[in-house]
């Protein structure tokens, strides 16, 4: 597919996509989480609308909208009533401690732009950067998920690793045809909902989101 | 007239209307019976035809059915070598299934007599489909709708556990054995891009001597599972006596050969220019089963694992025709390997002939006495004469006494291998030695258990209440093992015939092609081409006859003129009972003495006395003998104990916590992306 959105701007969003996701990493409060979540599909939506403008495709726009409301409406909606409604302010506990995470994260980065995905990078050699970028913050979102025990941040990496592959797939060229779009927004639509309403019922069953104390889910 | 094609199909949709009748009418358990065993019989009838066409009017047919998957298709080919397997099937099938009709009768009100009927026929189906199925996907749906029928057959008497125990096993086994056949497939597919046994076969050049060589063993172990041999044979000493008596007779005497069909198929058919060493591997194998085989049948005291067991030897001794076949092939002596191959397929007839009567004559015992014990039997001959008189026909066909068919395979068997003993290669002479020592034990200890057997069971004076009250078994069960019987006579004294019908089957395998007449039938005599033996079963019938009508002749002249007194047995001043007779065990015991290094018995002596005070007046004495399954103890418990152990690390691994899933999926993405790279 012929490259349209303008490198600068592809790279803007993937630096925002990757800062975003340590961001997360960073913070400790729940609340906090969800609203680096808002921050980065704001950037994937703004990324998707400038898209629709520049192919002149009313139903890409369509989609924009409709993926707008499900990343920055309802799935932050869900989550800070879930918070509310479970006082879940400091749940965010992780694995590593903070400077241990901050080195696997360095690790992750320099894998990432290592020789190793280099090769990676000739889907589309313009946007080598904004590629290497957009697989650094996929694998940190993926550790994000490792990393931390709360079921609510995992939730969110699931959602981040969605965004960072989006923001890959629009620097590669790899966009796809908007009914499909469509499909994967319908079906992240779906998911966020079964997962929050699976997530209170642990909650109301364990008193708790920490996953480790979730090992033996008999109740 | 139908054609060949056309009566299979019919077979198979009379199969299919036995199957789901049976279930219609469960609630009726007579409808159901007769349902499902009247299909049957009309579908293994028409399977007859089928494969009679094939073999005697060289009705040869092949079709497809679409599929919406493209590397899967319904093909169905009957060659040869598909209608001799599909004769034999159907006649024992034919045979069992009007059995049942009388046999099943004493399962009503206590078990589920539709799902026997359901599960029966789809049996019969799935064996007939087995060695009719063109295509390696295919063929693995069938073998498994084969395998899943006879389970649930295996575990129909589910009320009791050891037949539950016995069923799981076969199950698993049976599985692990399909895990080793899907790989062999998948290489297979690897090489020539197919799946069809058409293409594979075409393209056979393109798999390479390596490949050939892992198929060989994936295949043998994958086959041999279902085949039985030693040491894959575990599950049938207990699968086939759990079944119904005419179901054990279709299992160990017609679907176990589906292993050795595929052994023929593959490995002389698909795969040409085979190695030596494949049938070295296979004689080895046939001789430790044939041996080990019937001295496990010596130590058992449960008449249907005693025959289970006996299975077990017979697939030995076809292996052994088999691996010549292969041997011979590969030292360029085709015509040798033809007469092997005669053997083997004409064994594999023969013991499912003289196996199906002996089970039915087991199931005929057993449902008058209730037991499977023979310590519980005796004197059998004066309550159940028909059923004696079958059960030692049968026992002199597998004990290969002439003039019956067992005589005629084996020697043919002895022949090929005494020819392999004359080759120049030095490792496959020693093991033609080898393998020809293991026939001629196996030959001599198989009649002494088969004395063992017919002695304990009909001779002598009821050991129980039970069988001093049993009756002989109705007419469908009658004329079975009669009908059986008769055949063992024929195929016995008309062996030359068979072997020449055999030959052709052999000479249309891709191999063997073209390697000229093997066995010549003069008179209805057989004669092995090129070498030393000839032997005239109508003589030997002829000769017998003779001798017994002089021996005859001569004792009425001797005793014309001595009167006949009968008088009290001489009793040692006690009555004589059951007790003073010789048991099963003591008659094995000698014997397992003798192999005691193998069979590594164990003897565990009971006394009970008069008086526990004085201990000088013994009541009743009893001695226990045990043997050991070497292959238990040595191979299965080494590698269960390991499993165990494996498990209960790879435990620690699924810890039930999600971010240690997520780190599995995150270390193998990184090394996917790393190795994808550097590739």
């Amino acid at each position: 597919m012929e490259q349209l959105i303008a490198p600068q701007f592809l790279f803007i969003a993937g630096i925002v996509v990757f800062l975003t996701v340590i961001a997360m990493h960073l913070i400790k409060k729940s609340i906090s989480v969800v609203y680096f979540y808002v921050i980065q599909s704001s950037m994937i939506s703004l990324l998707l609308l400038y898209s629709s403008f520049v192919r002149h495709s009313f139903f890409v726009l369509a989609v924009t909208m409709l993926i707008t409301a499900v990343k920055i409406i309802i799935a932050p909606g869900f989550f800070l009533r879930l918070i509310k409604k479970n006082e879940l302010k400091f749940s965010a506990s992780s694995y590593l401690n903070m400077p241990m995470t901050l080195i696997a994260i360095t690790i992750i980065t320099a894998i990432a732009r290592s020789r190793f995905f280099h090769p990676l990078t000739v889907i589309n050699p313009t946007n080598e950067s904004t590629l290497l970028i957009s697989i650094a913050a996929m694998l940190i979102s993926l550790f994000m998920i490792i990393n931390r025990k709360g079921a609510l941040s995992q939730m969110i990496g699931v959602l981040s690793l969605e965004n960072s592959i989006v923001s890959f797939a629009f620097t590669a060229g790899l966009e796809q045809k908007p009914g499909l779009e469509l499909g994967i927004t319908f079906d992240i639509f779906v998911w966020i909902i079964i997962a929050t309403v699976f997530v209170s019922m642990v909650y109301k069953k364990f008193k708790t989101l920490d996953v480790t104390e979730m090992s033996r889910l008999k109740g | 007239m139908l054609t060949s094609q056309t009566n299979f199909i019919i077979a198979l949709i009379f199969l299919a209307i036995g199957s789901i009748g049976s279930l219609a009418f469960r609630k009726k358990d007579s409808i159901s019976n007769i349902w499902g065993n009247t299909f049957a019989a009309a579908g293994s009838a028409f399977g007859l035809l089928a494969a009679a066409r094939t073999l005697f009017l060289n009705d040869i047919f092949s079709f497809s059915l679409p599929s919406t998957f493209p590397i899967l298709s319904f093909s169905f080919k009957m060659d040869y070598l598909s209608a001799f397997f599909v004769f034999v099937i159907s006649l024992i099938a034919l045979l069992t299934s009007v059995y049942g009709m009388g046999y099943v009768k004493h399962y009503y009100r206590k078990y589920d007599i539709g799902s026997l009927g359901f599960f029966y026929n789809a049996f019969i189906a799935g064996m007939l489909l087995v060695v009719t199925a063109n295509n390696a996907l295919f063929f693995l749906i069938v073998w498994e709708i084969m395998t899943l029928a006879s389970y649930f057959l295996v575990i129909f008497e589910r009320n009791e556990p050891k037949n539950i125990e016995a069923g799981s096993l076969y199950f698993i086994m049976t599985h692990i054995g399909t895990a080793f056949i899907i790989l062999a497939f998948l290489l297979l597919y690897k090489s020539t891009g197919s799946f069809d046994f058409e293409v594979i076969k075409n393209s056979a050049g393109l798999i390479s001597p390596l490949t050939k060589d892992i198929v060989f063993v994936l295949a043998f172990i994958g086959f041999g599972t279902k085949a039985g041999i030693i040491p894959f044979h575990i599950w049938l000493p207990s699968a086939h006596p759990a079944a119904p008596s005419h179901v054990s007779a279709l299992m160990s005497g017609v679907m176990i050969k589906t292993g050795i069909y595929m052994f023929i198929r593959i490995f002389l058919d698909i795969l040409p220019n085979t190695p030596l060493w494949w049938g070295i591997i296979m004689l080895l194998v046939g001789s430790i089963s044939s041996l080990l085989g019937v001295l496990y049948a010596l130590s058992a005291h449960d008449i249907k694992k005693l025959l289970a067991y006996h299975s077990i030897e017979n697939i030995g001794i076809i292996l052994l025709g088999l691996g010549s076949t292969l041997a011979f092939t590969a030292l360029g002596l085709n015509s040798l390997a033809i007469v092997a191959l005669i053997a083997a397929l004409f064994h594999t007839l023969n013991h499912a002939v003289f196996k199906a009567l002996l089970f039915m004559g087991a199931g005929s015992v057993i449902s008058k006495t209730h037991t499977r014990n023979i310590e519980e039997y005796g004197g059998l001959i004066k309550l159940m004469p028909y059923t004696a008189f079958f059960f030692l026909i049968g026992s002199m066909a597998i004990s290969a006494l002439p003039p019956f068919n067992g005589f005629a395979s084996e020697w043919l068997t002895f022949q090929s291998l005494f020819a392999g003993i004359q080759s120049s290669n030095m490792i496959a002479e020693w093991s033609f030695v080898i393998a020809a020592g293991s026939l001629a034990f196996t030959g001599g200890l198989a009649a002494a258990c088969f004395v063992k057997v017919f002695g304990v069971t009909f001779l002598a004076r009821s050991r129980s209440e039970e069988a001093s009250h049993a009756s002989e078994s109705s007419i469908s069960l009658k004329v079975s093992m009669a009908i059986l019987s008769i055949l063992t006579l024929v195929f016995g004294v008309l062996a030359g015939t068979v072997a020449t019908s055999l030959s052709k089957v052999s000479e249309s395998l891709n191999t063997l092609k073209g390697s000229g007449v093997a066995a010549t039938i003069q008179n209805l005599s057989m004669t092995t081409q090129n070498v030393f033996a000839s032997v005239s079963m109508p003589g030997i019938l002829l000769g017998l006859l003779i001798i017994i009508t002089v021996t005859v002749l001569i004792v009425n002249f001797i005793s014309r003129k001595q009167k006949e007194i009968t008088g009290i047995t001489w009793d040692c001043g006690t009555k004589p009972s059951p007790r003073a007779e010789i048991t099963a065990t003591g008659f094995s015991r000698s014997i397992v003495t003798i192999f005691r290094g193998i069979l590594q018995p164990t003897k565990q002596t009971d006394i009970e006395y008069h008086d526990a005070n004085s201990r000088y007046f013994p009541k009743t004495r009893t001695v226990n003998l045990e043997t050991t399954d070497i292959y238990k103890k040595y191979f299965y418990s080494p590698i269960h104990k390991l499993i165990i152990k494996v498990s209960q690390y790879v435990k620690k691994v699924q810890s039930g916590n999600v971010n240690a899933y997520v780190l599995y999926i995150f270390i193998v993405l990184i090394i996917l992306l790393i190795s994808g790279v550097i590739k």
